[in-house]
């Protein structure tokens, strides 16, 4: 689990720009596949057949895409103007490093030295328009034998494992999900699922609008990633999560009231379980659920998500034994919709 | 090793400002085959001499310092680091950035970022302050305060990469890059018949008030003096930065150099055909080496040649492979021209 993860995490996804990450599960989850869709958006719904057909019609669902930077211009000296694609705040992006393009063409994002700067500017984060990638070219002409406008650029890719039981990577949000449901589609399952690997969520949920659409699924369960701020600058309720403390069952977000009952029957599936779990303290954030939840004439939704320190950053963590306790949960999930 | 590689096993050292031990046993068991002579002294500098074996030699300093910016542990809340800097750290770097933790073994933190919805309106137009920001080693307090003491010293992770084809990025080019150019002419120079002594200084504590060189250059007696150190090198937002990268050596002028030295290396420069530019040093102090090692004793003739460098100060500085090579080629070009 940890290893998918971890490869997953390495993939270049960019939102609008899954393919890598398309092409990796397809060739994984090809032969436990009972069916498999694609659609004009980029989405990959896989189906397979468990020890038995649930009363409804079961979907997961996890998002392939990640926050990253577009191309927007290459000016006269080589250096790339960009755009955030996906939510991105800008104070994480100075001196970072980046890959651009299907080539992974290395650069990092400069700001003049702040020796240069006047007191006010060094307290000051450049808006998205006054930053650039540095990819080493002297002219635009040298520039465009390497990138072109639109190509998308991730974080660095380096996963790290450190500390007490912890792991460090870009775009854990949301391939931790990912990593559970190829796990499970590689296992035997308690009753039939289909499994919707969902692109452009960091864009409003955009792939998993006409998934939805393609599997009508009665229930679903979204596993995603989800914003911690447990640290010292943050107190009390501010924190939202905590990682160490259990996985993230919400009753409800910035787009979604999860479906009560399954919020119910997730709680005590982990308590049952010893699994820890716990639940936000802020209404923040959102899933692919809210556009699930609204497809058709509806369908009941649930989440499980994994607690993240720094998502939307090139060094978001996470604990990796919430990793695998989200698809613990989501397993005795499927038990119980086998019921 | 060739240049690139020496630059990335540089780079990638944990090196801070009071920390370079490992910077200084790594170049000294590298130099020890060819030097005559490598030493230390208090403060922790590199000095490896050759000797021309000629009587009445005059003996010429290159020096590049060690040292890098960085940050050292103050305690601990939550299991979180508390930092203050070693070194002038730009802050608007810090939000979730890898750093290397210096403990025995090194430890991987990141710096956490302040999610925006803890902040307020006006705080999120602002870089975080750095006093609300903690490294995140991923342990308990307990055991932060059992693994991290006070006074740990912290690097930014490793980022040495190739930019294109004639670009090199990484932590601590500021002043690695250079000391890899001296290092590489001083090998040179240790194959050749000399008239003068070489000393190939590699100085510790140059962030903080060029406190190794100033002890060294004492101890050295240089007749003459050559310091490396990078200075801006143009940015896109600083289009105003005289110094272009890829143009090759910066040949300061100014009262921190000997004229008759600037002159003499603007010369060479020119008849060797070696890519060179001069850049105009005001004030007495240029921010350099140079400034500490032109007043040791009773004054040291002192030149300085810097490499331009974009992004000061940041995890990613970018330095031009050309005009590393450039300033080897002036370095060694200088000492062989020299006269008994």
């Amino acid at each position: 689990m940890l290893d998918t993860m971890e490869t997953l995490c390495c993939l270049g996804g960019v939102t609008g720009g899954e393919d890598e990450v398309r092409d990796y599960i397809l060739e994984r989850a090809m032969p436990h596949a009972d069916e498999i869709r694609t659609d004009p958006m980029g989405d990959l719904m896989i189906f397979k057949k468990g020890a038995k057909a649930p009363a409804r019609r079961v979907m997961l669902c996890a998002h392939m895409d990640e926050v990253g930077l577009i191309v927007t211009n290459i000016t006269d000296g080589g250096y790339l103007r960009f755009d955030q694609a996906g939510g991105i705040d800008r104070r994480v992006l100075l001196g970072k490093q980046v890959f651009i393009g299907p080539e992974r063409v290395p650069g990092v994002i400069g700001a003049k030295a702040f020796h240069l700067t006047t007191p006010e500017q060094r307290k000051r984060v450049p808006a998205m328009g006054e930053m650039y990638i540095d990819i080493g070219a002297d002219s635009k002409e040298e520039a465009q034998r390497q990138v072109h406008i639109g190509d998308l650029a991730a974080f660095s890719d380096t996963v790290v494992r450190f500390g007490d039981g912890f792991i460090k990577a870009k775009a854990i949000d949301d391939r931790a999900g990912c990593a559970a449901m190829l796990e499970l589609i590689e296992s035997d399952l308690p009753c039939d699922c289909w499994f919707a690997f969902t692109v452009q969520e960091e864009v409003g949920s955009r792939g998993a609008t006409v998934a939805a659409r393609s599997i009508e699924p009665e229930v679903a369960l979204i596993l995603e990633t989800t914003t911690a701020a447990d640290i010292p600058a943050a107190e009390g309720d501010k924190q939202v999560c905590r990682l160490g403390h259990g996985v993230v069952i919400p009753f409800m977000d910035r787009g979604t009231i999860y479906d009560r009952e399954l919020y119910a029957l997730l709680g005590r599936l982990a308590d049952e379980n010893d699994i820890p779990w716990q639940t936000k303290t802020m209404i923040a954030g959102g899933t692919d659920g809210s556009v699930v939840q609204r497809t058709g004439g509806g369908v009941r939704v649930a989440a499980v998500s994994v607690p993240v320190r720094n998502i939307h950053s090139p060094a978001s963590l996470a604990k990796v034994s919430e990793c695998e306790d989200q698809l613990r949960l989501a397993r005795l999930f499927l038990q119980e919709m086998a019921k | 090793m060739d240049l690139t590689e020496l630059t990335r096993t540089l780079s990638n050292l944990s090196g801070p400002s009071g920390f370079e031990s490992a910077v200084y046993a790594w170049i000294a068991e590298y130099l020890r085959p060819v030097a005559d002579e490598v030493r230390t002294d208090a403060l922790g500098n590199m000095i490896a001499v050759k000797r021309c074996g000629k009587p009445g030699a005059k003996m010429i300093l290159l020096d590049a310092h060690m040292d890098e910016i960085g940050f050292i542990v103050t305690g601990a809340k939550d299991g979180f680091l508390r930092f203050g800097m070693l070194g002038g750290v730009d802050q608007r770097m810090l939000p979730a950035r890898e750093v290397k933790v210096l403990t025995d073994p090194p430890m991987f933190g990141v710096i956490d970022t302040m999610p925006p919805h803890v902040l307020t309106d006006e705080e999120k137009e602002k870089a975080f302050p750095p006093d609300k920001l903690c490294i995140d080693v991923g342990l308990t307090q307990e055991e932060a305060e059992r693994l991290v003491p006070p006074g740990t010293p912290v690097v930014y992770g490793n980022t040495f990469e190739e930019l294109g084809e004639k670009y090199l990025c990484g932590k601590a080019l500021d002043d690695r890059a250079c000391a890899a150019i001296i290092i590489k002419a001083f090998e040179r120079l240790c194959g050749e018949e000399l008239n003068a002594d070489v000393c190939c200084l590699v100085s510790t504590q140059e962030e903080v008030g060029h406190r190794g060189a100033t002890v060294a250059a004492w101890s050295v007696q240089p007749d003459a003096a050559l310091v490396v150190d990078v200075t801006h090198g143009r940015m896109p937002d600083a289009p105003e930065v005289p110094c272009e990268c890829g143009k090759g050596a910066a040949i300061g002028i100014g009262p921190n150099m000997n004229p008759a030295l600037s002159r003499e290396l603007i010369a060479l420069a020119r008849t060797r055909g070696i890519a060179y530019r001069p850049e105009a040093v005001p004030g007495g102090n240029s921010g350099t080496n140079a400034h500490a090692v032109q007043m040791a004793r009773e004054g040291v003739v002192t030149g300085l040649i810097s490499l331009p460098l974009k992004y000061m100060h940041t995890p990613v500085e970018v330095v031009c492979r050309e005009d590393m090579d450039a300033i080897v080629e002036l370095l060694a070009a200088y000492v062989e021209s020299l006269e008994v």
